[in-house]
């Protein structure tokens, strides 16, 4: 079972390094914050299944962490992006 | 499969490192620092060091990340362009030297420790005595307290050296208002502020709680509060409390301070920060959640930066803020 779980990390892991790359590429602000967050997102993944595959739920606590930290560093870029009257519906 | 995953995660580790260090787009370098911190985090959970691993995601991806995007904005809205700037060869040559130096020298620290002498063995003996399970809050909070006294002090000591930084004018003020500018995000922010900052809040006291037996503690819980308070100041659900608030004051100082005076009763049962026979457990407790309190309320503030505002500025509703 350990087994499938670490399958699973792995698969999670290379997830994580291609949204790397799409953080890398951008090409602007937002496309790397939210490329950021979804590799934090396959990371918090990596934790959760890390836990599974070793019984400890301590690890499920370092996920915790990482999913409510992660939501405080997309407001704040979120904040110092937002210009008055720049709404998303209005970009695309 | 698991050396599979482990080569994997180095090699993300190093590339993440390298990109954030080298890329010259100063948000490029902090989505990198992020994603560095959070995959330095995995390597301490598959070392099974979960208690480094909190501490990483939470203090190095969570805290120090929020702190690089508000630090970039504020350049921008100084007309600082937030890019490096060439440097002469010699100073990066220099700058290289230094810290392959270091490397090396940590590198050489780091094998010349025998594999078979870690604290564990010094420390199990002991732990029965404090009635608590883990190991890592027994050293910091027991074996080695006065460590864990000083840094909470020079967490304070931070927090006053920003301070400093206000122009004479606007003290006793408030720093700069963290809130969006625009009506309808700062609606959805705040929202989601008042639903996070009582989500951090229970989050912060399970840490605290299960800091005594398993991974958590004092340090990783009182981040997890400062990440509540920043989402809730920049939706605008809470207000920058004035500097010289006294609950604001109080709540700075009480985690130094109840340690030190539990420290100082020590000196009654046979020495500085020597806990009593069978109250060790509850005295590590009340040393933590008033130390979680500080820390959280501190690094809200050192993210927050010196006062800008004068006394007679405008209103930020600091009154709320006070119990923080």
């Amino acid at each position: 079972m350990a087994d499938w779980f670490t399958l699973a990390a792995v698969f999670l892991l290379l997830s994580v390094a291609v949204a790397l790359g799409r953080c890398w590429r951008g090409p602007g602000p937002v496309e790397r914050i939210m490329a950021a967050q979804l590799a934090g997102t396959g990371v918090i993944g990596v934790a959760v299944v890390l836990g599974a595959a070793r019984r400890d739920a301590a690890m499920l606590d370092a996920a915790l962490i990482g999913t409510l930290l992660a939501a405080v560093a997309v407001t704040a870029f979120a904040r110092s992006a937002a210009k008055p009257g720049d709404r998303p519906e209005g970009r695309g | 499969m698991t050396a599979a995953f482990d080569i994997i995660l180095c090699l993300l580790i190093l590339g993440t490192a390298g990109i954030a260090l080298f890329v010259r787009d100063a948000l490029a370098a902090i989505a990198f620092f992020i994603a560095f911190g959070n995959l330095l985090g995995l390597a301490w959970l598959g070392l099974d060091a979960v208690n480094v691993a909190l501490a990483e995601i939470a203090l190095g991806a969570g805290v120090t990340g929020v702190l690089l995007i508000l630090a970039r904005a504020r350049l921008l809205a100084l007309g600082d362009d937030a890019t490096c700037a060439d440097t002469s060869a010699w100073l990066r040559a220099g700058a290289l030297a230094a810290c392959a130096g270091f490397v090396l020298l940590l590198a050489a620290a780091v094998l010349s420790i025998p594999a078979e002498s870690g604290l564990d063995r010094a420390v199990a003996p002991l732990m029965p005595g404090l009635g608590i399970e883990n190991r890592v809050t027994g050293v910091l909070l027991a074996f080695r307290a006065y460590d864990t006294l000083l840094e909470s002090f020079v967490l304070l000591g931070a927090l006053v050296a920003v301070w400093s930084l206000a122009p004479a004018g606007v003290w006793p003020g408030r720093p700069a208002d963290l809130g969006m500018a625009d009506g309808p995000m700062r609606r959805v922010a705040g929202s989601f502020g008042r639903f996070l900052l009582p989500v951090a809040l229970v989050m912060a006291t399970y840490l605290v709680w299960a800091g005594s037996d398993v991974p958590g503690g004092a340090f990783q819980a009182g981040t997890v509060l400062a990440g509540g308070l920043m989402v809730s100041a920049i939706g605008g659900a809470i207000g920058l409390p004035r500097s010289d608030l006294p609950g604001l004051r109080v709540a700075l100082v009480l985690g130094p301070l109840v340690f030190l005076l539990i420290g100082l009763a020590g000196t009654g049962f046979g020495g500085f920060l020597v806990y009593p026979q069978g109250l060790a457990k509850a005295a590590i407790l009340a040393i933590e959640y008033s130390l979680a309190l500080s820390i959280g309320a501190t690094l809200a503030l050192l993210v927050a930066g010196p006062n800008v505002i004068g006394p007679a500025g405008p209103a930020g509703g600091a009154g709320r803020n006070s119990g923080c």
